[in-house]
């Protein structure tokens, strides 16, 4: 069987930035068909300004935006693959009628506007599923659907702060610091899938679709719950810690050779402790008294830490972690963004596509955090230029003649170009 | 199915799996109403009974608060799977049951006679979700790995933490819990393919990859000609904590405007230095210093009310304490009053994503073993005289 699982699922994407274009990507490798409605007045931010300014060249591959740089921003090439383009200019009646349309032929619908800017076009949830009885809709929001922050906006570093996360990172001074990744962005647009698929199955039990309430702050507060949960029980607020853990040591990283380079080991059982002295060539440290249990290795943790630190330092970080390994005891590299796309273990699970996007050029896409044995995922297919499916889509799909869509074009409801980039 | 039905009424999960990546995938599926029965090891448990908020306080391990957490609204039961009985008695199950998941060593498993191959053939339709941290394919599937191990080799942490400090790892478990949700997405995703096509499949869940999809910013980056390093979090000191005012992307054109004339400086309104998102973003560090002066006279949730009104995407840093207290939190009652027999009542993050008509279970985690005799007599008939015997051999 090589089936995709989500062959014949139809996705309208009115996703952006990052959490939603997430769950949009992941969904398409997955076999759905994804159709990313923009509008030419309104791209998605990802694809950078339409003249883009010396301060945003750094969005682009080396630093070029090229002749059509919204069709080659870094943040588009790697988040919208899988997907397919349309431009409809949702202000105007044509636009809005058309989209009704898509709808209805569509069975979910993901978006992560402010809370309210579909409502205030008039596309919300009610008039979409008068459309489209059967549609399931995905809102994604920074606060959720409803209370009082409920139009508040965020980017993943808010969320950071905003959830907790930020409150439990940093080092010993207790200072909160954020991953300046966005780290919540794609659990969330991980999670979103699951809850899709949810709302699909309540669909074919109920031949109902359903609305989705996805609050991004909620999502990333269920990654500190314990912390949560054990402040409600005994008071203790969960504060940071550096790279130390609250029973295991030695635990943390060590400098290895070459620069900013270093190997992450964490040690719980007395097992991989005696593994580690083995490992490091001095197994008389397994009989000191100081390391012997693990109570006695947390209390002692710097001095192991200098020893640990003395050995890692004449050694790759590579190295480092397969002869630990050898010993049983848990290491890693700390992998750089160089060595992340050449890592060979990814290579042999066949986790990256080389992809060659025809304004960007070559380079190495992310895939799924999960194989399913029998239904693969598909290729990456590069990510759209802007208004590249608009054939497809309003011929293939809504029916139109290459007249009514040249009609369209020449009244700017459809386009392939920003508005304003072709006057003086 | 009822209207306020569970959408995994008709679901039953059978959960190998411990710690904190897989429990918190079933933990998501009990929560959607399926029927999840923990088997634990006798006697000890899920390791995650044994997890306590730091050395010397070693939980009872009935009131873990990771494990309380980590495992509402499911059953457990104690089950040997290393002795040939108990294996016998986990095909039983596997047999009654849609989902399976588990995150021992790969191979384990297969050589108790209990992995996909085997139970596929006693149950062709059965999802078999395997949740650990490299995979069950590739070089490093036999490696020994961790949370702090899932995020140095993610690729995320290198690029997190100060510039002159090493890297930094995200607080908790950030890692698992992420890997628990790929795990629960993913086994959606085969429970809609078994739906509509008709067949169970095995699901392999890597948190490696988990976090080589969340880093997926900084390597697109890099081969862009831009790679990412460590740097300083825009953040800034009010009176009872740290905020950021996030007036670098995501903002309106009034914003900047607006917000000079409320920290009393209008005259900045026009200096090229911090008049566009891209400026406040060069500049970033001389602008927290100017915003400091006014911060660190207003509590933390002023100023991201008083900003966010004004259209930026500030935040502040709450923390366990002040979620609590949220008023959005609050408002849309996130968290969830659950009473424990051990452990008492506490409060638990509720629900992370809401079905509109559907409901989300809230039910407590189970006492180890709670559920041996509804499982095994009341399901696969069990006498009362067969299972003293099991008792004693200490299969359950």
């Amino acid at each position: 069987m090589t089936q995709p699982a989500l062959e014949g699922l139809r996705i309208l994407d009115m996703t952006q930035i990052a959490a939603g274009p997430y769950a949009t990507l992941l969904l398409g490798f997955m076999g759905a068909e994804i159709i990313k409605v923009e509008s030419c007045s309104r791209m998605d931010i990802n694809r950078g300004l339409a003249r883009p300014t010396p301060e945003t060249y750094r969005m682009y591959p080396q630093g070029i935006p090229g002749e059509r740089p919204w069709n080659r921003s870094a943040h588009h090439i790697h988040r919208n693959v899988n997907k397919r383009s349309v431009t409809l200019d949702l202000a105007s009646p044509q636009g809005k009628e058309l989209f009704l349309q898509l709808t209805a032929i569509c069975d979910a619908l993901i978006e992560n506007y402010r809370a309210s800017v579909l409502d205030r076009l008039g596309l919300g949830y009610a008039q979409l599923s008068a459309a489209n009885p059967q549609l399931v809709y995905v809102k994604i929001s920074s606060q959720g659907a409803s209370g009082p922050e409920t139009d508040y906006g965020s980017l993943g570093s808010t969320l950071e702060q905003t959830a907790g996360l930020a409150s439990i990172t940093g080092y010993e001074d207790g200072r909160p610091l954020m991953t300046n990744e966005t780290y919540p962005d794609p659990v969330v647009g991980i999670v979103a899938v699951g809850a899709l698929m949810a709302a699909l199955r309540r669909r074919r039990q109920t031949g109902k679709g359903a609305f989705i309430d996805l609050s991004q702050r909620e999502v990333a507060v269920a990654l500190l719950g314990e912390a949560v949960v054990d402040y409600s029980l005994s008071g203790r607020v969960a504060a940071p810690i550096a790279d130390r853990h609250l029973l295991m040591a030695p635990h943390g990283v060590y400098p290895c050779q070459g620069d900013d380079l270093w190997v992450a080991i964490a040690v719980g059982s007395d097992a991989e402790w005696r593994g580690l002295c083995h490992a490091i060539g001095q197994p008389e440290l397994a009989d000191d008294v100081r390391f012997a249990t693990l109570p006695g290795r947390w209390q002692n943790q710097r001095a192991l830490d200098d020893i640990l630190s003395a050995w890692t330092r004449g050694r790759d970080h590579y190295e480092a972690m397969h002869i630990l390994q050898r010993h049983g005891v848990p290491a890693g590299p700390v992998i750089t963004p160089a060595e992340v796309i050449a890592e060979p273990h990814l290579e042999a699970r066949g986790f990256w596509d080389t992809v060659d996007h025809p304004e960007a050029g070559p380079y190495r896409q992310v895939s799924t955090p999960w194989k399913l044995s029998k239904s693969p995922r598909r290729a990456t297919s590069p990510a759209p230029g802007l208004g590249e499916h608009n054939g497809y889509v309003l011929g293939e799909l809504l029916g139109l003649s290459a007249q009514e869509i040249a009609t369209l074009e020449a009244k700017g409801i459809i386009g392939t170009r920003p508005v304003g980039m072709d006057e003086p | 199915m009822p209207e306020s039905g569970l959408t995994l009424g008709d679901v039953c999960v059978l959960d190998l799996s411990q710690d904190i990546a897989g429990p918190f995938c079933s933990k998501l599926l009990a929560g959607l109403g399926a029927e999840v029965i923990k088997v634990e090891r006798p006697g000890s448990g899920d390791v995650s009974r044994r997890a306590g908020a730091g050395l010397g306080v070693a939980p009872h391990p009935e009131q873990s608060a990771l494990f309380l957490y980590l495992n509402t609204s499911k059953k457990s039961v104690t089950l040997d799977i290393d002795s040939q009985t108990g294996a016998t008695i986990l095909r039983k199950l596997a047999q009654e049951c849609d989902l399976l998941v588990e995150s021992f060593p790969p191979g384990y498993l297969d050589r108790l006679g209990l992995g996909y191959a085997a139970l596929e053939q006693l149950n062709p339709g059965l999802i078999y979700t395997s949740v650990t941290f490299f995979g069950q394919t590739g070089p490093y599937r036999h490696l020994k790995g961790s949370e702090l191990i899932a995020q140095a080799m993610g690729g995320l942490m290198q690029t997190i933490g100060l510039p002159d400090r090493e890297p930094l790892k995200i607080g908790g478990n950030a890692a698992c819990y992420t890997t628990g949700m790929s795990a629960f997405s993913a086994t959606m995703i085969a429970l809609y393919a078994r739906d509509v096509q008709g067949y169970g499949q095995q699901v392999d869940v890597s948190a490696m990859e988990t976090m080589t999809v969340a880093q997926i910013h900084s390597s697109i980056h890099h081969q862009f000609g831009r790679t990412p390093s460590r740097r300083e979090s825009p953040l800034v000191e009010a009176k009872d904590g740290w905020v950021s005012p996030g007036l670098e992307r995501g903002v309106r054109q009034d914003t900047w405007p607006r917000v000079c004339d409320m920290i009393g400086r209008p005259d900045l309104k026009d200096n090229p230095a911090f008049s566009t998102p891209e400026a406040r973003r060069e500049h970033q560090q001389d602008l927290l210093a100017i915003l400091s002066g006014w911060t660190a006279t207003q509590s933390k949730e002023e100023i991201y009310h008083l900003l966010q009104e004004l259209r930026s995407v500030a935040g502040y840093v709450a923390t366990v304490e002040d979620l609590f207290t949220s008023r959005q939190l609050v408002a849309r009652q996130f968290f969830q009053a659950i009473d424990h027999p051990s452990a008492g009542k506490a409060l638990y993050p509720g629900a992370p994503f809401r079905i509109q008509g559907d409901a989300w279970r809230h039910g407590r985690a189970p006492l180890l073993g709670e559920h041996n005799w509804e499982i095994y007599g009341g399901r696969l008939g069990l006498s009362t005289a067969e299972l003293a015997r099991l008792r004693g051999a200490g299969t359950i």
